[in-house]
């Protein structure tokens, strides 16, 4: 018993005095998606870098939570080294300088890392690389097979256009009473991919005006109102919809390709769930993009040896590695372009996952930023905008409301 | 050894008694509550480092906003129709099961517990078995709906349904309560009463209610409106369970829109506004209701 103690002592004054060991904080939010990968995230790094310990902070329930902590901790002064947040949420923390810019560490080889020009876009800001995308997802569209072929589609020769999905969900639509042909979510990130798939922006280049009262816009949030009036779309929140759509009653839902695995769970063996990408309308293709979902990593600490024990952490957990690892896991497209084009790390998932192909595929190409509007209205003129998507549901002409909005915007941001 | 007076003494050991709570209310509800009054005056933004004083030009935009207003009508319009509904319908219910005691009680005991359900049961896991019983296509009440030949309707996501629906969800939780309390009323009046208002001539059961059961159930009633108001004003989970405020703010309440100003769009200064502005519905209220039904309270 008296050696196992002096053993045990030992051990503990062998491992600090091993010395050099540095510690660093991580924080992560939303612990029923990540909780098994940070924990395989961190025991992969600290294998393969043993003088660095990784503390995983307890999780905070979603991304605005997590955000919320962050800003607390920041006034407290005990902001943990390096977090991971919302895509569309990093910005609130490098409006209030809490991030550390990363452009000294990436050095000028990020493309050979695997950090392509459009994934770093989604953690840029004004010329300055602010965080690095750790997992993404976009704007896809799911289908019910068996739906379609009731109505006389093929999956084969499935409509790619927009028109030509409406055509189909009308007739999904007519099948039967508790049946229903589209959905889509009235909300700001749902009408910032419609936009981007007819070639439209939410802001001017230098984010000084709104840029989505244009041709494309418009288009877009008429969509709205096309799928309701002659595909049939109900007004559901989107818990409505996402049991919906497992359950077999939804013919096609654009939604985000982040639920994949739980929908395929959900469907089970009751109908092939599948992903197809979502269609473009814009006649000049380069102008396409979808704004990415999903999480970013950003560098907090401002201490120099932890900033470089942190860097070390964050290039691993965005390098093939620990893409693999978050790709494996949690259903998200990795943020990193050399774990897709080698297919020694992920080739046999793909093979196995035709709808993740699909997905992942879609942000690979068309990957762009998920615009947040700037300064202190800034969250709240998106629930704006999804209220402006209710109103063009239910009836308002898309053209006056979307310029409606768009005034309604600028006096809100004090862009006039 | 000083000998202290009775007095002192007495007047120490209140102290000892009180003051331990009093201090952790200054502590833990004043000083919070006086440090967010300050905020309501600056545009705070929450993790900023500086604000500036704007007066009261939080207020003027919660009272001047198209989404101010709706927050705050949509709250009077919830509040006025839980109240009278869920009091109402306690009061009914427990005089049915009182009576039943008579003849049934076993029966009036498991109905007993069957209202109660509602209230012990976590209000956020209930929304979600809500959310299932109210789907647009697969849920039990529309399926129900059809079966009848009626048309199916969006409970939850069409704006003029949906403040009504979370309405009667919120009447479904509070009756039981009100209704526990309310039997606890009438188990506390004396049989002699009824027989004198017999000898009286008033042995009719609409006479009885109204000069014996209804006078000496005042107090209750006066405790379960004001419990039953505040818990009116208060209507959040089912809000941010099941709406999120919408469509479209037409479920919007003063509690959600304070946490979604606060929480989601980190607006401190403006939520802490709202903030006040709900303390200051909630005492106009208490004290209304004290003042009014108080003058025609019998108590003992």
């Amino acid at each position: 018993m008296k050696s196992l103690f002096f053993a045990a002592a030992l051990a503990v004054a062998a491992t600090s005095a091993s010395a050099q060991e540095t510690e660093i904080r991580v924080h992560y939010a939303i612990p029923t998606i990540w909780a098994d990968t940070q924990e395989a995230l961190a025991d992969a790094f600290m294998e393969k870098n043993p003088d660095i310990k990784v503390r995983i902070d307890g999780p905070a329930e979603n991304y605005a939570e997590g955000v919320q902590r962050l800003l607390r901790e920041s006034v407290a002064g005990t902001t943990p080294d390096v977090a991971y947040v919302g895509l569309n949420r990093w910005r609130i923390l490098e409006s209030r300088g809490m991030t550390q810019p990363l452009d000294g560490f990436l050095g000028d080889k990020a493309e050979e890392l695997g950090y392509t020009r459009a994934l770093l876009s989604l953690g840029e800001y004004k010329g300055k690389q602010h965080a690095l995308g750790t997992s993404a997802s976009t704007l896809v569209m799911y289908v019910n097979p068996d739906l379609v072929k009731r109505a006389g589609g093929s999956m084969e020769n499935f409509p790619k256009t927009f028109d030509g999905v409406i055509e189909l969900a009308a007739k999904i639509n007519a099948l039967g009473d508790n049946i229903d042909g589209i959905w889509i979510d009235r909300h700001d990130w749902r009408f910032q991919s419609l936009l981007g798939a007819h070639g439209g922006r939410p802001l001017s280049g230098d984010e000084s005006d709104i840029a989505f009262d244009s041709e494309a816009g418009i288009r877009a949030a008429g969509l709205y109102q096309r799928f309701v009036t002659e595909g049939g779309m109900k007004s559901y929140g989107d818990n409505e919809a996402r049991q919906a759509m497992p359950a077999g009653t939804l013919g096609i839902m654009f939604e985000s390709s982040s639920l994949q695995k739980r929908f395929e769970q959900g469907a089970g063996d009751a109908f092939e769930l599948t992903v197809l990408p979502t269609p473009l309308a814009a006649t000049d293709k380069n102008s396409v993009y979808f704004p990415t979902g999903g999480s970013a990593i950003v560098l907090l600490t401002d201490d120099k040896a932890r900033q470089e024990a942190a860097w070390k952490y964050m290039s691993f957990v965005t390098g093939p590695e620990g893409q693999k690892i978050i790709v494996e896991n949690t259903g998200y497209a990795p943020a990193n372009a050399l774990v897709i084009e080698d297919d020694a790390y992920l080739g046999e998932f793909y093979k196995n996952n035709r709808n993740a192909r699909v997905a992942h595929s879609q942000v690979a190409n068309y990957a762009g930023p998920w615009y947040s509007y700037p300064g202190p209205e800034g969250v709240a003129v998106t629930d704006l905008i999804a209220a402006a998507m209710v109103d063009i549901a239910e009836g308002a002409d898309p053209e006056a409301r979307v310029r409606e909005l768009a005034e309604t915007l600028r006096i809100q941001l004090g862009m006039k | 050894m000083i000998r202290l007076s009775r007095n002192v003494r007495d007047g120490l050991t209140d102290f000892w008694l009180a003051g331990p709570a009093t201090l952790a209310m200054i502590v833990f509800i004043f000083v919070p509550v006086l440090v967010v009054a300050v905020l309501s005056f600056t545009d705070y933004q929450f993790g900023a480092r500086d604000f500036v004083w704007i007066g009261l030009g939080n207020y003027s935009k919660l009272f001047g906003s198209a989404l101010g207003q709706k927050a705050i009508t949509n709250t009077l319009l919830y509040v006025a129709l839980v109240i009278p509904a869920s009091v109402g319908l306690g009061l009914f219910v427990a005089i049915g099961l009182h009576r039943m005691l008579d003849w049934a009680p076993r029966l009036s005991h498991l109905l007993r517990t069957v209202y109660f359900l509602p209230v012990a049961a976590t209000l956020v896991a209930m929304s979600v078995a809500w959310q299932m019983v109210l789907h647009p296509s697969l849920g039990v009440v529309n399926q129900f709906l059809t079966l009848l030949g009626g048309e199916p309707k969006s409970w939850l996501s069409d704006r003029g349904l949906v403040l009504y629906t979370l309405a009667v969800i919120g009447v479904w939780q509070t009756v039981g309560y009100n209704m526990i309390l309310f039997l606890a009323g009438l188990t506390s009046i004396p049989p002699e009463l009824y027989d004198a208002a017999d000898v009286d001539g008033a042995g009719g059961g609409w006479s009885r209610f109204w000069t014996v059961t209804w006078p000496l159930l005042g107090p209750t009633t006066l405790f379960v409106l004001v419990v039953t108001a505040t818990n009116a004003f208060r209507v959040f989970e089912t809000v941010a369970t099941l709406t999120k405020g919408g469509p479209a703010f037409a479920s919007d309440t003063l509690v959600y829109a304070l946490y979604r100003e606060g929480f989601v769009y980190f607006k401190a200064g403006y939520s802490s506004a709202i903030t006040m502005v709900f303390f200051a519905f909630l005492l106009v209220l208490t004290i209304a209701q004290f003042r009014i039904v108080e003058r025609r309270v019998h108590y003992k």
